[in-house]
């Protein structure tokens, strides 16, 4: 046995010098095998059932052991190398008496005894340390050998059908051009493929046809759109602050900027520094400063009684707990009260951390959901409309105030020291909360109570009204958007006790890691110097072993619906080991330092690799034993298969119905929503007003997101309020009703069937084939052609037998009525396209 | 209980389900419906339940604002003997108060508004603001010694509501599904719904986190039913589509995907024909769960005026008793109101004539059916109201009190709590809960212990660490358990 006296990764580097990248070396083999027993099976226990007490955390270890390094383990002999039955910790975790017993019953997280076989038996074999595989840089691993070679279209093969094999599996056949075509298109444009695409592809019958059918679809300005959504839910990018207030912001320019950085692959280490430190970059471009919005999208707290100091710290956890989640995998937040309990990420670390985000100008007290700094994009002419439309409104507001204030007064009597008023109780709350604070019903009783004895007023309270319609619209129109910058002079930043704003512990200094540092440039720096830029670099340097992994699992998840590592929030010790690890540090080294000549850093590099892949063009088709041996695809031994997001099955339905409007960018709009959904959750403080004509048909990412209640046609949505990686998938009865019932599916439903009888043909059958192609990109079978003729059939004698209902079907929604058309068959046909936009292969990846 | 008629529709819909679909449906498949059954994600609580539950269902009655303990039920004399002399330094101490009081300086004694008088057999004290709940003091179980950590309304109600002070964890009825599943085919198992007092004098929020599923599967989420229109989105058909009619284009949709299943393979997709059956059951079980043609006028009159006001409290606790009778497991009321910062002289009267009567009522009502035995009833707020005035004592119709976290009043009633009985109690100023405190933490124990569940054993795993309702706090309250 070797044991470790140069590092793992020097090893294995050297080796991958002098003996390329295909051999092997038995001694290699041996060293790898310990080492990955310590990290896979040994520390995932340790972590689990000891390190509690027994770990990092320095405030709450107890008998001071600790069990996450190597020399304090073996000082106290709870580990004698190669001796189980004298190590004291083998002897607790078996103990029968309940005060000896480890870990403690209170605890009840006792071993099981296969993992104190486990334990035994490393034990006995020396109890070879090693390191949490993610905090050891990624090294390029060699490319696994397999029997079924051919099947291997590039090394994500290789990684993938050598796990298979070795588990005695055979990879599915490769889906149909047409289920291909249709993944590949969701997968890059959120869209299905559209009809020159479809035919583009079908005619290609050269070689490499599905190769350049996925650099088209880089290339497509869709793919930014696409690309953007995953990444807004993370940067919990919204259209409002949240909280009480939930006032609206102008950061759209910012989504834009996001859209676009995609569509020019612009590599991510820019993608990076941009976002978190655009504003320090010498000379920086006004895009780079627009960037760095990606750390202003939190929520902003305007609630009466809140501690400005307070929020701002708020504010600056949550900025140092999204970047360490997105770049780091890393979840910061247990550290903000005590020492991690798991990874070696002290208190210390985490205030460290935060320091460099606290060095904003932003003071907590501003409520405003474009609080300074902002990068201003408003004209001067908005400017001088603003100014005037405020004026108006103000100096009215003051008017009707003295006159309320004369209306109470004109009710009060104050008795025996008790006050009371001859008011009725709701009017008299309701002039005391003002104009700005009503709700429409208390103007309605204002107006039924002043009707006739105040005239005057009431006809103040309409103009007011009016004159604050104008003043929010002109408000609407300034768009400035919250961006970082550093105040000339440093603040002092304290760990915090309990994470509490006021409770000051020790002064602490930016500084990275200190479990990861490994940078001698930042660690020659003196501390205080240090800065967001220094902090971004360091995310992007070759020795960072985190955001490489992070970022490629990322990627994966997106296209399997699930990571390589499971929780791609964490890749601590308590994350899930990767299911396919060389795989991962093969796609880490891709995309740090590719070896094809593609640039660094691209994320369309990496997206081309894994789409190309035979992996990924697996049928996702599989016998019963497949899904039941293996029902999260963990080996992928199939296709990718699961439902769409929700933002996607909708931008799917106006597609196909082709009702989308195409136009990019700009100021979120107002689609289609149940009436008071937003009034209800604030208490009638903000109204909805839907727009009309094309922006219903934008694209789900240019929907209006109001902080406290999200657009409400998305479901599995992250919602925004806080940061989010992991994608979620559920399956319930809340889902089904919406997409048959809410007016976007219908309408595009009555579309779809309308454009179904003018285009499909001439007869039942043709036009459910035209049907089956728009959506599915596939003809019907012949069971599924018979059950859609029989379900016309069925809804086309309901609709005849009652022409009002037919009537009122086809003019769901605000697109123009199609009155060329029958009512009773175009209200069959758009039943049975709401049932194909239901069918469970329409809302899911094929 | 149960009727008759429920036990038969209940058969019927769950025939009906599996008679439709000529493959039939798995057991599997219909497990994951709302999260019928619990679920084996995440590490889960060893065994559910832990021990015999006295509780099936739970009914939170939660007043959001902050309800004046010592205006209502927690009678202390020595406010009115030292009406408007300070406070004994003493007994305030270093309490932190919200930023509305922190910067005054003057703390002026500030006796009841209302009128005290022991009721029932038990003796209960309570005020004539509440003159209902008075009548029912020997079925209810008041706890005067609750305090808490939290001084603002956020995270205060998501501090009783989850555990933690900062949204993202599962609420409650989340953790209750997801251990215990539920009963009900035809309607969620972990329901909401919220109302505000009338004027709207009160600008609380009602935060999706506080009956979040947080790192739950979603499909522990509160269903959070409107106060207006549909109270499920999304329930009615279009316009122009009949029942009939749907029901034909789920049965083709159904045809459908079983083709599609028959050579995929992927068993999501029986998953998602059940759950469009069960859209489809939902269109009918809602509508007659907010039918109320067939309650009796006198029940109704006991509710309140408000009863037949859709989003009224009083409407949505004579939901709540329907909701636990169709089998729904944990109904959450949140009700805002109590926020009497500068109005204290007019408003809470109106709040205690909102929500009185609805709540008495719920209770006896419940006691009539015999649902009280196995439901549980809380009812309470956030924090209680400083013994204190907020204001100037010369400037009487802007009296006042603010948010107090460190004594108020709980009570509970029913599923296994001991009825006519008062607990623990606050010092002579109704300042800090003195005898006998009960935290959060502690309630929160009490209620999972009342289902069956032991509070340290129901667990997730998430972000690599157990987590639990209680964090790693909490102790059964033993002495008021019946």
């Amino acid at each position: 046995m070797l044991h470790r006296t140069i590092s793992q990764s020097t090893i294995r580097i050297a080796i991958g010098f002098i003996l390329g990248l295909t051999v092997s070396t038995t001694t290699k083999a041996q060293q790898e095998q310990e080492h990955s027993r310590f990290s896979r099976e040994i520390l995932p226990i340790l972590s689990d059932r000891c390190f509690t007490c027994h770990g990092p955390d320095s405030a709450k270890r107890k008998a001071d052991l600790r069990l996450d390094q190597r020399d304090s383990a073996l000082k106290s002999k709870a580990i004698v190398p190669g001796k189980a039955s004298e190590s004291e910790l083998i002897a607790r975790i078996t103990s029968h008496d309940p005060d000896e017993v480890m870990p403690p019953p209170k605890l009840a997280k006792p071993l099981s005894p296969e993992q104190v076989e486990t334990l035994k038996s490393w034990i006995n074999a020396g109890a070879v340390w090693g390191q949490h595989w993610a905090w050891e840089k990624p090294v390029r691993p060699m490319i696994p050998k397999t029997v079924h070679s051919e099947w291997v279209k590039n090394p994500v093969d290789a990684f993938v059908l050598s796990r298979l094999e070795s588990k005695s599996l055979q990879p599915q056949p490769e889906a149909t051009r047409t289920e291909l075509l249709r993944r590949v298109s969701l997968d890059l444009t959120g869209l299905p493929p559209s009809e020159s695409e479809v035919s583009a592809f079908l005619n290609d019958n050269t070689p490499y046809a599905y190769e350049k059918l996925v650099d088209r679809l880089l290339a497509s300005p869709r793919f930014g759109e696409r690309m953007a959504w995953d990444w807004l839910d993370a940067a919990r990018y919204a259209d409002t602050n949240g909280y009480q207030g939930d006032g609206e912001r102008t950061m759209w320019p910012w989504r834009d900027w996001v859209v676009q950085a995609f569509n020019n692959d612009m590599p991510f280490d820019q993608f990076t520094v941009n976002q978190i430190a655009g504003d320090l970059i010498p000379k920086a471009h006004p895009d780079q400063i627009l960037a760095t919005g990606f750390n202003r999208n939190h929520m902003i707290n305007g609630e009466g009684g809140r501690i400005a100091e307070e929020n701002r710290v708020e504010y600056v956890f949550d900025q140092t707990e999204t970047t360490s989640t997105i770049w780091l995998g890393l979840t910061m937040t247990c550290a903000r009260c005590h020492d991690h309990k798991f990874d070696p990420i002290s208190k210390r670390d985490y205030y460290q951390l935060f320091s460099f985000f606290n060095q904003t100008p932003v003071s907590g007290s501003d409520g405003s959901g474009q609080s300074a700094p902002v990068l201003d994009m408003t004209t001067p002419q908005q400017q001088i409309q603003l100014r005037k439309a405020s004026a108006a409104y103000n100096a009215l507001l003051k008017v009707v105030l003295a006159k309320e204030t004369k209306l109470r007064e004109a009710g009060m009597v104050i008795k025996d020291g008790k006050y009371s008023t001859t008011l009725p109780v709701g009017i008299e709350s309701t002039l005391r909360k003002g104009p700005n604070s009503r709700i429409p019903e208390n103007d309605t009783e204002l107006t039924n109570y002043y009707g006739k004895s105040q005239p005057e007023y009431l006809l103040q309270l309409q103009e007011l009204r009016k004159l604050r319609q104008v003043r929010d619209t002109a408000a609407s129109k300034m768009t400035r958007v919250m961006v970082m910058a550093d105040s000339p002079k440093p603040r002092d930043t304290f760990a915090l006790t309990r994470g509490t704003y006021d409770k000051l512990e020790s002064k602490v200094s930016p500084r990275l890691l200190s479990a990861f540092i490994n940078d001698p440039r930042t660690e020659s720096k003196p501390e205080k110097s240090l800065n967001r830029l220094d902090l971004a670099n360091w995310f992007m340097d070759p020795e960072n072993p985190l955001t490489a992994r992070v970022t490629v699992n990322r990627l994966w998840q997106m296209l399997f619906g699930m990571g390589i590592v499971k929780t791609t929030e964490d890749f601590g010790l308590q994350g899930q080991l990767p299911s396919h690890p060389e795989l991962l540090d093969y796609l880490a080294s891709e995309f740090q330092s590719p070896l094809n000549g593609s640039k660094p850093w691209s994320t369309k590099h990496i997206i081309r690799l894994i789409l190309t892949s035979a992996t990924y063009r697996q049928s996702a088709s599989a016998p019963a034993e497949s899904w039941s041996n293996d029902p999260e695809n963990r080996l992928l031994g199939r296709g990718p298969r699961h439902r769409l997001p929700s933002w996607m099955i909708r931008d799917q339905a106006l597609a196909i119905s082709g009702l989308l409007t195409p136009a990019m960018g700009g100021p979120s709009v107002k689609s289609y929503q149940p009436t008071g959904i937003w009034e209800e959750a604030t208490f009638g403080n903000k109204t909805y007003v839907q727009d009309h004509g094309d922006a219903l048909y934008r694209r789900s990412l240019y929907l209006f997101w109001r902080r406290i209640v999200g657009p409400t046609i998305f479901f599995d949505s992250p919602n925004r309020q806080t940061c989010s990686v992991k994608s979620v998938i559920t399956n319930t009865p809340l889902h089904a009703l919406i997409t048959l019932n809410d007016v976007t599916y219908v309408e595009a439903a009555r579309v779809f069937a309308g454009n179904a009888i003018r285009h499909g043909g001439s007869t039942d059958a043709l036009r459910a084939k035209w049907i089956f192609q728009k959506a599915l990109v596939r003809s019907p079978n012949p069971n599924e052609l018979q059950l859609m003729l029989k379900s016309l059939a069925k809804q086309r004698a309901i609709f005849q037998s009652d022409p009002t209902a037919a009537q009122s079907l086809i003019k769901t929604g605000e697109s123009p009525p199609m009155t060329d058309l029958n009512a009773a068959e175009h209200a069959a046909w758009t039943q049975v396209c709401l049932m194909v936009l239901n069918l469970d292969e329409t809302l899911s990846k094929p | 209980m149960q009727t008759p008629e429920d036990v038969i529709s209940a058969q019927f819909t769950r025939r009906s389900l599996f008679g439709q679909s000529a493959m039939g449906l798995g057991s599997a498949a219909l497990a994951s419906l709302f999260g019928q059954q619990s679920q084996g994600e995440g590490i889960s609580g060893n065994g559910l339940p832990h021990h015999t539950p006295k509780a099936k269902n739970v009914i939170y009655l939660f007043q959001n604002g902050g309800p004046s303990h010592v205006d209502l039920f927690d009678y202390k004399p020595e406010l009115s003997r030292l009406k408007g002399e300070q406070i004994p330094e003493s007994i305030v101490g270093k309490a932190r108060f919200s930023t509305m009081t922190s910067g005054q300086t003057a703390r002026p004694c500030l006796p009841e508004i209302s009128k005290f008088a022991q009721h029932g057999q038990s003796g209960a004290t309570v005020s004539d603001f509440m003159a209902n709940t008075a009548k029912i003091a020997d079925d209810l179980c008041f706890i005067k010694s609750m305090h808490t950590t939290q001084v603002n309304h956020a995270p205060a109600i998501t501090f009783f509501l989850t555990g933690s002070e900062m949204p993202g964890r599962p609420s409650m009825g989340s953790w209750l599904t997801y251990g215990l599943g539920v009963e009900s085919q035809n309607l969620p198992g972990f329901v909401v719904m919220t109302s505000r007092d009338k004027e709207a004098s009160c600008g609380q929020i009602f935060y999706d986190f506080y009956w979040s599923s947080g790192f739950l599967p979603s499909k522990y989420q509160g269903v959070k039913f409107r106060g207006g229109g549909d109270p499920v989105l999304y329930l009615e058909n279009p316009p122009g589509v009949s029942r009939n009619a749907r029901r034909a284009m789920l049965d083709d949709l159904s045809a459908l995907n079983r083709d599609t299943f028959s050579h995929v393979g992927d068993p999501e997709i029986q998953t998602r024909i059940a759950q469009y059956e069960m859209s489809y059951q939902m269109q009918m079980s809602v509508p007659e769960l907010t039918d109320l043609s067939n309650e009796p006028e006198n029940v109704l009159a006991e509710y309140g005026p408000d009863v037949r006001r859709a989003g009224s409290f009083a409407y949505n606790c004579i939901m709540a008793r329907r909701l636990v009778e169709r089998g729904v497991k944990f109904v959450q009321l949140l009700h805002a109101g109590w926020d009497q910062h500068r109005n204290l002289n007019t408003q809470l009267k109106v709040q205690c004539t909102d929500t009185d009567a609805p709540s008495a009522a719920l209770v006896r009502d419940l006691k009539r059916r015999g649902l009280l035995d196995e439901t549980l009833v809380i009812w309470g707020g956030e924090f209680g109201r400083t013994p204190f005035l907020q204001g100037k004592i010369e400037e009487i119709k802007s009296w006042g009190r603010d948010h107090h976290p460190y004594a108020f009043t709980v009570w509970m009633a029913g599923g296994g709590i001991k009825p006519g009985m008062t607990y623990g109690g606050s010092d002579d100023f109704g300042f800090k809960a003195v005898q006998d405190p009960v935290s959060v933490h502690d309630l929160q124990a009490t209620i999972l212990h009342l289902l069956g569940i032991d509070h340290t054993r129901l667990t997730f795993r998430f972000q690599g660490r157990d987590f639990r309702l209680t964090d790693v706090h909490g102790s059964v309250i033993k002495r008021i358990l019946s």
